[in-house]
């Protein structure tokens, strides 16, 4: 019996082997299909659609965004976004959600309430108040925009209270005993103690905000202040006779947080199965 | 523990940003929806319901919220379908590594931005002389078919793109789920020599049955906020704006036609559709059990 359900087995191996790989293909196809096209000069795709490898190997259209265009700007402007937004994330989300899980006060209850009831919130919805806010604060067209409202996560608040709450009791006791301030158990007990949290917390807040278009879409008006998936939907419009551009465009933004990923892969993986996280 | 300067030096701050960055907006939201509000006019005027009454007899309206009903009720069916199949193929696999490539190539489109590989969509895989898609066809002998042009396929070119992109998230949820039901469970099963299939429906499924919940819900929010693929895949929302959604409509009636009043009031109808599905969740969330 043990025969047959071996062999049974390797059947459902190698059919799930072969249905994987063909679906593989398919996911990765657009991929090396924008790199090969991306390498090839626009003529030669228009001309000769169906050359599968470029007849003629040019980085001509990695030049063209690199040098003729803002792209500096755009990679700077989404760094300094990006950076300042996910490490204010990690603070205030582990900070808040400590207060709110070992301290008692009056308006705990009410705040954390507040904090879960915002985080349905769907964003499409208050695009417009979003939008009149910024500009009555004078934000409009300035990367500050896309900074300073981000500051509270709901989610990450969330998350960190959740990891605090499983905390041990006799994790804070000595400290307590030792007199230390609130800060100090903040940094020395507390975020040492939830660093798988905020380890995925960093990874997805950091590449929402990277690949986010419809807030800079709102927010931002003039050219070098755009961030790069901004950029890269204006540098299409641009550019809509020169495919090649375009692909070089798309592929310069999408490798590095490719690369990211690969590199820091497992905890992805580890992180939206802990936190369902999307 | 204790220590008023603490938590209120925390916490103040705090309410300060939700009230005015996440509370404040929603108020606003609803109050300028009984405005005939538009920035660029000096005639700004309270119309009650206004807005709300011209939305039922708005045929534009109707077509994306149409349209938004059937792009999300099919790419999550299929999402949902597809994603639970690779994961339970996936599972078949012993070695981890063999487990983490797979999982890793399905990821890989979640994380690029969207406008990225929408783009690529756009401009190498759909267009009907030079995209990869028809060279694919033709190789197979078949007819070109216009992806982005033609109103009776375009919604399901922009539903096998968001499949694409998105199905990786809940292949991982699905993975984790899987890996989570204890292999005795299976044995008894073994024993009897029942067959893969009659175990994935009978019993894996039914042990899925939380994550399945959670999966959903979450692809159904997420769904109906979709956003870039719409604005960058298709020009001008289509043709006869057969590829209009109730994001891309907002977008359009407030930044466009800076009617914010009128747009606001398309905001509340997709407010409430959300809310809905987030409290559907929220009761099933509180639902616990184990194995």
């Amino acid at each position: 019996m043990n025969i047959i359900k071996d062999k049974r087995n390797i059947r459902i191996r190698v059919f799930s082997f072969i249905v994987l790989t063909i679906l593989t293909l398919f996911f990765v196809a657009p991929y090396i299909w924008m790199l090969l096209n991306s390498f090839k000069s626009t003529k030669e795709i228009l001309l000769h659609p169906t050359n599968i490898l470029p007849e003629e190997f040019t980085i001509k259209s990695y030049q063209k965004v690199l040098f003729d265009s803002p792209f500096v700007y755009w990679f700077r402007n989404s760094l300094i976004v990006t950076v300042v937004d996910t490490v204010v994330i990690l603070f205030t989300s582990s900070i808040i959600g400590f207060v709110l899980s070992k301290y008692k006060f009056k308006l705990n209850k009410f705040c954390f309430f507040l904090i879960l009831a915002t985080m349905m919130m769907p964003t499409t919805a208050v695009m417009i108040p979003n939008f009149l806010i910024i500009s009555k604060l004078g934000w409009y067209d300035k990367i500050i925009s896309l900074i300073v409202p981000t500051f509270c996560n709901a989610f990450g608040i969330f998350l960190c209270k959740q990891f605090i709450d499983d905390l041990p009791k006799e994790l804070f006791e000595s400290a307590m005993l030792d007199n230390a301030s609130d800060l100090k158990i903040f940094y020395r007990i507390v975020i040492p103690a939830i660093k798988p949290a905020l380890g995925s917390l960093a990874i997805f807040t950091f590449l929402g905000i990277w690949n986010d278009y419809q807030t800079p879409l709102i927010y931002l008006n003039s050219t070098k202040n755009m961030t790069l998936p901004l950029a890269l939907s204006f540098f299409n419009s641009q550019h809509l006779s020169d495919l090649s551009a375009t692909m070089a465009a798309a592929a310069l933004i999408m490798v590095p947080s490719t690369v990211v990923f690969l590199i820091f892969q497992k905890y992805f993986i580890k992180g939206i199965a802990m936190t369902g996280m999307k | 523990m204790k220590n008023k300067k603490f938590v209120y030096g925390v916490m103040i701050p705090t309410l300060l940003h939700m009230t005015v960055f996440i509370i404040a907006p929603i108020f606003i939201g609803l109050f300028i929806s009984f405005w005939n509000y538009n920035p660029l006019s000096s005639d700004n005027s309270f119309i009650g319901l206004e807005n709300f009454i011209k939305l039922l007899s708005d045929a534009d309206f109707w077509k994306a919220t149409k349209n938004t009903f059937f792009f999300v009720f099919v790419t999550v069916f299929l999402n949902i379908g597809l994603s639970l199949m690779i994961a339970q193929l996936i599972s078949y696999f012993k070695s981890n590594k063999v487990r983490s490539f797979f999982r890793m190539i399905f990821f890989l489109p979640c994380i690029a931005p969207m406008v990225a590989s929408a783009v690529v969509f756009n401009r190498s895989i759909f267009p009907t002389t030079t995209g990869l898609l028809n060279m694919f066809i033709k190789a197979l002998g078949l007819s070109p078919i216009n992806w982005l042009g033609d109103q009776k396929v375009i919604m399901f070119s922009l539903i096998a793109y968001t499949i694409w992109v998105d199905i990786g998230y809940n292949i991982i949820l699905f993975s984790a789920g899987i890996d989570g039901i204890p292999n005795h469970i299976y044995e008894a099963a073994d024993l009897d020599n029942t067959s893969e299939w009659r175990k994935f429906t009978k019993m894996t499924l039914p042990l899925l049955s939380r994550t399945m919940q959670f999966v959903v819900v979450q692809t159904l929010i997420s769904h109906f906020q979709m956003f870039a693929q719409f604005s960058v895949m298709i020009t001008k929302d289509g043709p006869n704006n057969s590829g209009l959604v109730l994001s891309r409509y907002i977008y359009k009636q407030a930044f466009e036609y800076k009617n914010m009043g009128y747009a606001s009031a398309v905001s509340f109808v997709l407010f409430i559709i959300i809310m809905i599905f987030s409290l559907i969740e929220h009761r099933l969330n509180k639902s616990d059990w184990e194995y």
